[in-house]
């Protein structure tokens, strides 16, 4: 169990105040949301589901668990090597580059620019939780950031949007659970619709999100 | 044969084929074991092509099979496999496939194999690694079909690790490891939705986002597939999903061809 600084310490680093500037990003789904995709609290929980469950979610979590203990270097080559479009590369980078600096400012640790669950993961190394609570309070995070991006952009209210997020917490906890028993070798996505829609998104003319 | 059912009873079949072609792109070794072969067609293009050809007719459960293209600096080749592959439904364990890729200084490879179909219950994991060295250019387009819509097949299980790693001077710069199972399959809007069959086309080279424009442009005019590109560093994806094999396949032809690449002679489109 996380002690009640690291727990504190987490909550605050993955609170969407924390300045990685989430709110930017939609991770595709303001296409999805565009085109129809994704149409109301239904179709948002779906969306999350898969994106979570089979893509990115699952992804970050296990990138998260190896940065922990193995050299956050080589956990970077690979998370960089796993964007999908170039957006995607992005939303991990620049997140990832804030979220180190501010953390360093924090802590007084020296971590470089990193793609935002390996930063996560570097940063966590010092505090006194394990990699399972880590892991589901970074995809809570993540999860999070999406729904509010749901919220802005569908009819739904916060209310409807608090719901989909706590639907989504049985699911968050088993891929938190999982991410700490794999390794490098269980990465895999099956999100392609997500993905797709991250690469569509490049083109839209209209946009809000950087992603 | 229009299932698995009866490859089921057979033996377990092993294959290894390996190409290599020498600084004149002309063939310095071939290696064949057990159900992999491998021949080079006269062409009359400008470019070798290598063809693949795994002769157990389809893949199941404890198969192991394994190919492998390995070019001298500065050759440029086709490689294809003949016909589309297919993992049948698993009694037990998993189909395993390794192919790997070596690219000398400067060397150009295509890596255009035909389609993987996966059929219900199947269990293949795969594994793809190219290794490229300086200045070397690959295309690698992979394709992944559930059952034939045409034949009426539904597939509700399977599992797939599909790992293509392209590393350039010992270090990854692309990794796409496609994962499918039940799970994924019942996934909803963000995953297959309501395609099933998907592709990926990679393009790793200096440069290779320059032909972004190009590529898009000709997506924009594709029927029955979605289809979107992304370029960025030395890279150029391209995803394609449509509800079939071939509606993908003639999309990922017409992107081949965009970016001024011939199409395996072996490809029916």
């Amino acid at each position: 169990m996380a002690d009640a600084t690291a727990l504190l310490t987490l909550a605050q680093w993955l609170s969407p105040a924390f300045p990685v500037g989430g709110y930017a990003y939609s991770h595709g789904l303001e296409w999805a949301i565009a085109e129809g995709r994704v149409k109301d609290a239904e179709g948002l929980r779906a969306w999350l589901e898969g994106v979570l469950a089979e893509g990115s979610g699952r992804t970050d979590a296990i990138l998260l668990v190896q940065a922990l203990t193995v050299d956050p270097a080589e956990i970077s080559e690979l998370a960089r090597a796993l964007a999908p479009s170039r957006e995607r590369l992005l939303e991990t980078m620049e997140q990832g580059a804030a979220f180190s600096a501010t953390t360093n400012a924090l802590t007084g640790a020296d971590w470089p620019a990193m793609p935002l669950p390996v930063a996560v993961g570097a940063a966590a190394r010092s505090l006194e939780a394990t990699p399972e609570e880590i892991a589901a309070l970074y995809l809570q995070a993540f999860a999070g950031n999406l729904v509010q991006a749901g919220v802005r952009f569908l009819p739904l209210g916060q209310t409807e949007g608090q719901k989909v997020l706590a639907a989504l917490r049985p699911l968050i906890l088993r891929l938190a659970a999982e991410a700490a028993g794999a390794s490098p070798s269980d990465l895999g996505s099956g999100a392609l619709a997500s993905d797709l829609a991250a690469m569509q998104h490049e083109t839209m003319d209209v946009r809000i999100f950087r992603t | 044969m229009a299932d698995g059912s009866d490859l089921l009873g057979l033996e377990r079949a092993r294959g290894a084929a390996r190409v290599a072609l020498g600084p004149d792109g002309k063939l310095l070794r071939l290696g064949q074991q057990g159900s992999a072969k491998a021949f080079l067609p006269r062409v009359h293009g400008p470019v070798p092509e290598v063809v693949f050809l795994n002769t157990s007719g389809g893949l199941t459960g404890g198969d192991r099979l394994s190919f492998a293209v390995d070019l001298a600096p500065g050759v440029s080749a086709l490689a294809t496999t003949q016909t589309a592959e297919r993992a049948y439904a698993s009694a037990g364990g998993e189909a395993r496939v390794t192919v790997d890729l070596s690219l000398g200084a400067g060397a150009t490879l295509d890596w255009l194999p035909q389609e993987t179909i996966l059929f219900d219950r199947s269990a293949l994991s795969r594994r793809t690694t190219a290794d490229l060295g300086p200045g070397a250019r690959l295309m690698l387009a992979e394709a992944v079909v559930l059952g034939r819509a045409a034949m009426g097949e539904r597939v509700a299980q399977t599992t797939l690790c599909d790992w293509r790693e392209v590393r350039r001077e010992g270090r990854p710069v692309f990794l796409e490891p496609l994962r499918l199972t039940r799970a994924t399959l019942g996934a909803g809007p963000a995953c297959l939705g309501p395609h099933r069959a998907v592709a990926t086309l990679a393009l790793v080279a200096d440069g290779a986002e320059d032909a972004l424009g190009p590529v898009r442009d000709l997506l924009s005019t594709l029927a029955e597939v979605e289809a979107a590109a992304s370029g960025w560093d030395g890279r150029l994806i391209v995803r394609l999903m449509a509800a079939d094999a071939f509606p993908l396949k003639r999309a990922m032809a017409a992107v081949v061809m965009a970016t001024g690449r011939a199409l395996p002679r072996v490809w029916q489109i």
